[in-house]
């Protein structure tokens, strides 16, 4: 970094002002007697983006906190930021070279994309049962290998479609399995500490599903093949492709963006699975049934649902999720016993970024972790510790906004559970 | 009182024969044997070096064992993590009672054991661990057969600078003990021959390197250095070689996970062309007992032949053995002296240590990280140049004293 004594010096100005206005803030709001829930991120934000310029104003007029006015807040704070690294570093890569940022941006937003896709599943169950599943990481694991072992190993010649449709029903019915077998204690009150029992049950899944694996298939890295080749494409022209250039393994975008096959099969089958589920949980009986458990389960049990199918129907999907991930991802990355311990990490990390039961918030979570991560790893000027970090960058966002909203971004207050509120 | 009587004549006869382990010798007479055998361990190289650890256990009993007993090599998994490697070490000392150890595969596994090993006593040789500290410290303990790192390190540079127009190279390391020295050795030894280098680490499971290989290709290098073990090193060049700058697309170093031919043509199916540093020499000259040992190994694992490493770790088991017999005792000391005056034929030729209490390295201008090492492990820079070949038929490229072919250096 060119002149870093500019950078931290805006940085501190930045912080100054962010924690002036998150504590002032809210106490102008209490003092109003107006409500106060949102204060504390758009003080900080507003202080951190404009410094007094800004915070006078918004303790004088005290305006109704909306959604449109924390996002502009948030956005000036990130472009003050950007501003001051850009001044601070003029010769760095994120600075100078636009093809560079694009290329991030895309990985960020592709990988951020299956991120919030695996958290999807973690919501889920959480949102029903009221319980984090520790075993979310196997599952993820047992989906790549049941794909690699169906493509690669028993039926070579067989469509990876195959793969991930065995892939899928296995860990439904796995997730199903255990359900049944053992969190149903959670329900009748057969167990004294509901949350606890649930934590150690799950956990007691990770151990057995992942060191069974590696008893029965070994602990060497394997791989699927790619599920397919890109067509070579070259558009406008052959000659002059600055649209589109196309490789087996690799797509590149204006000349500017590359994605690779592996990487873009499994964002784009992310983002069909993620319309899907919407439209199930929001248009079918079924799916109407879960939310309306999520939300309230004795008013949905008066209703006429089971809850208790219900929970079984959710930890199966969420479980079945996850696997679906791995599936996509068993091309992409080498496979092992071990390798869903990082991803369920990250996990847990979005369902909380993006608000414990949201979907929508699970997807938004694992979108911003994808771009912090590849900001992280892209612009910190010491390329011997930007991707040294990156399991760093998700906590250090996860802890600003827990700080500044306990909720999550799309998280509500109370969320409902198996055994009571939270 | 006859009871008391009793008591007292039997702790009398007990430590009386305390100090003659060799001719009191519990058997049998344990081993232990460090391997990675989970992740974010390298496992294909654990499973490899725990083969050849019990192939060596074997061996030793066909030929009538240790001080009349037979040899139980104890294998102990240290999952490639120092904070395990201590735990597994107490372990083996204190719970299996074993009296020597072998093996060994990461660097920091071997920094976090040596203190372990050396604090109760038991002699310990590193069969694959590259550090310069593991021996730099001189503990009185502590042996090795692998290579230094900074020698490791120059093989990489010196074979760097071979590449035709090479003025950049990047080096992707992962951020341990073994990585960032061996990282840092290479970027010396470039910038002394007037070539640039930017040194990427990244963590040792890292899965996701789309954003570093991103900024990797804007770094424009002309040469890449991976030195990531397990899994990360076929994660990063595979997803390398689908952005275009993996073994096929420019000259490239993989890591020595890359050695484990199977695994390599699995995880990485656009390989070809990869570089990978070797240890050991080349199969043609090999001798007769580590080509029998290699015939019995692929008969097992069914691989097509054995890795370097193995041979390391096999190495590290046969000359604790022999240590016990010539040294007549169990007794860590003893050991020890026994060690620093053995003169071993293994797999890897004729082991010694020309340094240690007799003599220490500054004698002969030799820096402290000669002390109890092994002076003459062969380095080669070995190339896949057919799609599925196994890394022991590969072509030799450098040096030249071992050279079986040329390189083939790739157009970016």
């Amino acid at each position: 970094m060119e002149f870093p004594v500019f950078f931290w010096a805006a940085l501190g100005w930045m912080m100054f002002w962010g924690v002036l206005g998150s504590i002032a803030t809210r106490y102008v709001y209490l003092h109003k007697d107006l409500d106060t829930s949102s204060t504390r991120l758009l003080g900080s934000m507003m202080g951190a983006a404009t410094g007094p310029i800004g915070l006078v104003p918004l303790w004088i007029k005290t305006p109704e906190i909306t959604t449109r006015l924390i996002i502009f807040a948030t956005l000036g704070t990130l472009g003050v930021f950007m501003t001051a690294f850009a001044l601070a570093d003029p010769g760095n890569l994120c600075v100078t070279n636009g093809s560079f940022v694009a290329s991030q941006i895309s990985n960020g937003v592709i990988i951020g994309i299956i991120y919030g896709f695996m958290a999807l599943g973690l919501t889920l169950i959480f949102s029903i049962l009221g319980v984090v599943s520790f075993a979310h990481g196997e599952f993820y694991m047992i989906g790549g290998m049941v794909t690699y072992f169906m493509t690669t190993v028993l039926f070579p010649e067989v469509t990876p479609i195959v793969g991930i449709a065995a892939a899928c029903i296995l860990t439904f019915m796995l997730g199903a399995l255990f359900e049944r077998l053992f969190l149903t204690p959670m329900y009748d009150g057969r167990v004294d500490r509901p949350v606890e029992y649930g934590i150690l049950i799950t956990f007691g899944l990770a151990f057995t599903l992942q060191y069974f694996v590696q008893a029965t298939v070994g602990a060497n890295p394997v791989k699927a093949k790619r599920f397919f080749d890109f067509p070579r494409l070259r558009l406008p022209s052959a000659e002059d492709p600055w649209l589109i250039k196309t490789s087996r393994g690799n797509m590149e975008l204006f000349e500017t963006i590359s994605i690779s096959n592996p990487r873009f099969t499994a964002a784009v089958m992310c983002i069909l699975v993620f319309i899907a589920l919407m439209y199930f949980l929001r248009h079918t009986w079924t799916g109407k049934a879960l939310r309306a458990v999520s939300q309230d389960r004795q008013a949905a049990a008066i209703a006429g649902i089971n809850p208790d199918r219900m929970n079984m129907l959710a930890f199966a999907l969420g479980s079945m999720i996850a696997a679906l991930a791995g599936a996509m991802l068993v091309q992409a990355f080498s496979w092992l016993p071990q390798v869903g311990a990082i991803p369920a990490l990250r996990s847990f990390v979005i369902v909380v970024l993006g608000g414990l039961g949201s979907i929508p918030g699970a997807f938004l979570g694992g979108i911003i972790v994808g771009l912090v991560e590849a900001a992280g790893t892209g612009c910190i000027p010491d390329p011997q510790k930007a991707a040294s970090y990156i399991p760093a960058y998700g906590m250090i966002v996860l802890t600003l906004t827990l700080l500044l909203r306990p909720t999550g971004l799309l998280g509500r207050k109370f969320a409902s559970g198996t055994h009571g509120k939270f | 009182m006859k009871k008391a009587l009793v008591s007292v004549a039997a702790v009398a006869v007990a430590i009386a024969f305390s100090g003659s382990a060799a001719i009191a010798a519990k058997c049998p007479i344990k081993i232990g044997g460090l391997a990675p055998l989970s992740a974010p361990g390298a496992v294909g190289g654990g499973e490899a070096m725990r083969d050849a650890m019990l192939f060596a256990e074997r061996d030793i009993n066909a030929a009538g064992g240790v001080l009349g007993c037979k040899v139980k090599v104890v294998i102990a998994d240290t999952e490639g993590l120092p904070e395990k490697a201590s735990a597994i070490m107490e372990k083996l000392i204190t719970q299996d009672g074993v009296v020597a150890i072998g093996g060994g595969y990461h660097s920091s596994v071997g920094v976090a054991a040596k203190d372990v090993s050396n604090a109760r006593g038991i002699p310990t040789v590193f069969a694959e661990t590259w550090n310069d500290t593991i021996t730099g410290d001189k503990q009185q303990y502590i042996f090795r057969i692998a290579p230094l790192s900074s020698w490791a390190s120059a093989t990489l540079w010196k074979a760097a600078l071979r590449v035709p127009n090479v003025k950049k190279v990047a080096i992707v390391t992962e951020n341990t003990d073994y990585g960032i020295p061996a990282a840092e050795e290479t970027s010396k030894g470039l910038a002394k021959n007037g070539v640039k280098s930017v040194i990427f680490g990244v963590d040792i499971g890292t899965q996701d390197f789309s954003g570093i290989i991103q900024r990797v290709k804007a770094e424009k290098p002309d040469y890449i250095i991976v030195l990531n073990t397990g899994e990360a090193g076929y994660n990063f060049a595979q997803q390398a070689a689908d952005a275009g700058i993996g073994p096929q697309g420019i000259p490239f170093q993989a890591g020595q996970v890359a050695l484990e031919s199977k695994a390599w043509w699995q995880n990485v199916p656009d390989g070809n062309y990869a570089f990978v540093q070797r240890i050991g020499t080349p199969v043609s000259t090999w001798n007769a007992k580590a080509k029998k040992l290699n015939e019995d190994y692929k008969a097992k694992t069914g691989k097509g032949a054995i890795e370097s490493y193995a041979l390391e770790a096999y190495d590290s088991i046969s000359i604790l053995a022999q240590a016990i017999n010539e040294a007549k005792s169990t007794d860590g000391a003893k050991i020890v002296i026994a060690l620093e005056n053995i003169s071993h034929d293994g797999t890897l030729g004729r082991i010694y240590f020309p340094y240690g209490s007799k003599k220490d390295p500054s004698v002969d201008g030799k820096g402290d990280e000669w002390w109890h090492q092994w002076p003459d492990p062969a380095m080669t820079m070995i190339q896949y140049q057919k799609e599925g070949e196994l890394s022991t038929e590969s072509v030799i490229i450098w040096p030249d004293k071992y050279k079986t072919g040329p390189a083939i250096y790739v157009k970016k």
